[in-house]
């Protein structure tokens, strides 16, 4: 069965009106569409805001689910717009600008290990946003290329490319830096 | 280093757990559960864009019915055979992606931006074959009269398309503002090729492909501003 399976049929329950399908739904997605939000460098409390608003919007858009298709590049084009709109809305009252003066700073710093793990955002901090996003959505939500590009409104070849192109980022910047030894499991 | 080492190291670091505020979910769900509701699933997205193609047709034919049906009646057989399914083809196209951009996570198989491009890029070559005649007459007044028509029958295919869409998501408001526009505006042209009897070459060549660029500016400028206005929750519905 695909992992997708379960979701399609909660989100035509959900659809159905069943108040559990969309609560199973909420606390199964949510972590990762917190750590999405969480990634593209939003802080905890912005991400929390960002996580309610998707909710809700998810909510008012769920007529838009088509079943028998995938839900997660559906979840996670609608948490996307969310996230863009909200980037778009801090820019306009100058949040954003204060927060871009602080970004190169964060990018230039290599990933701090916490643990035995390194952090996830601190390690795509490293990465351009559309690189970051591609990565997460591959990585981190276990999506497929195909799935990546629904949710991203682009074409396969274009999220490959980006996804190329965000390794080959990675091996450059993480390349030297001490974590790598202590987290690839020694492997070469 | 290589791609598996990043992989693991990416693995390992998404393996942590993430924790989500228990106090937040119980509010969003205490905030989805107050107008829970069955919903119905939206038409197949073939209906829909069948919807679209229909409407754009039936407002060319009643805006021509309406003016008079000179333009074809004018036409040769081979100009007729050209002309109309290089307005179909793309008024098929553009209903598509308007479709897929009011559904989240479709996949896009061309870029409203593109199509746009490509349409212009079309119907310019096509006219440029058939009609030869580059003398004019009241170039800008008859130009202006005919750009205004083709608008005048864009605005409301844009509406009918409004309607049989309204119930949808755009998560990109300029772009499907980009495809409306595009389609209406080639409703609009499909008009004027069925009205307008004048065949001089520079006047269809600027005048009635400038209906489809003035119509998809239009479109995504309003989709703009629909955006920038909307405040939380930030999209608009189609």
């Amino acid at each position: 069965m695909h992992p997708d399976s379960d979701l399609q049929i909660l989100m035509e329950l959900y659809q159905e009106g069943d108040l559990a399908a969309a609560t199973t739904l909420i606390h199964r997605l949510s972590p990762q569409l917190h750590r999405f939000f969480v990634v593209q460098l939003a802080s905890r409390a912005e991400a929390d805001d960002l996580l309610q608003e998707t909710w809700l919007r998810i909510h008012k858009a769920r007529n838009t689910y088509r079943s028998g298709e995938p839900v997660l590049p559906w979840l996670y084009a609608i948490a996307r717009h969310i996230r863009v709109d909200h980037y778009r809305k801090e820019r306009r009252t100058g949040a954003r600008h204060r927060r871009l003066e602080d970004a190169p700073e964060l990018a230039a710093r290599p990933p701090e290990p916490s643990g035995d793990t390194p952090e996830l955002a601190a390690i795509l901090a490293l990465l351009p946003d559309s690189q970051r996003e591609v990565l997460e959505m591959m990585k981190v939500a276990g999506m497929s290329l195909e799935e990546v590009a629904r949710a991203t409104s682009s074409s396969v070849g274009s999220v490959k490319q980006k996804a190329h192109r965000a390794y080959e980022n990675l091996r450059k910047r993480l390349s030297g830096v001490e974590f790598v030894k202590r987290h690839s499991g020694g492997g070469s | 280093m290589k791609d598996r080492e990043i992989d693991q190291i990416l693995e390992r670091a998404a393996q942590v757990p993430h924790e989500v505020d228990a106090r937040l979910l119980e509010r969003v769900i205490g905030s989805i559960g107050q107008s829970m509701s069955a919903v119905r699933p939206r038409p197949a997205a073939g209906v829909l864009v069948g919807g679209l193609v229909l409407i754009s047709a039936a407002v060319a034919l009643a805006g021509a019915a309406l003016r008079g049906f000179h333009g074809i009646q004018k036409m040769n057989g081979w100009e007729r055979a050209s002309v109309f399914p290089a307005l179909i083809v793309p008024i098929w196209l553009a209903s598509a992606a308007l479709v897929s951009e009011t559904i989240p996570g479709t996949r896009r198989r061309v870029s409203p931006a593109a199509l746009l491009a490509t349409a212009n890029l079309a119907l310019l070559a096509i006219f440029a074959v058939l009609f030869r005649d580059y003398h004019t007459v009241n170039f800008l007044y008859q130009g202006l009269i005919c750009l205004a028509t083709g608008i005048a029958y864009a605005i409301p295919t844009a509406f009918g398309s409004w309607l049989l869409l309204r119930h949808g998501f755009a998560v990109n408001p300029v772009d499907a503002g980009l495809a409306a526009g595009t389609l209406a505006g080639l409703a609009g042209v499909t008009m004027l090729e069925l009205h307008c009897p004048n065949f001089e070459a520079l006047h269809v060549l600027v005048w009635h492909t400038a209906v489809i660029l003035v119509s998809a500016a239009g479109g995504a400028y309003l989709h703009g501003l629909i955006r920038r206005s909307n405040s939380k929750p930030s999209s608009p519905d189609y």
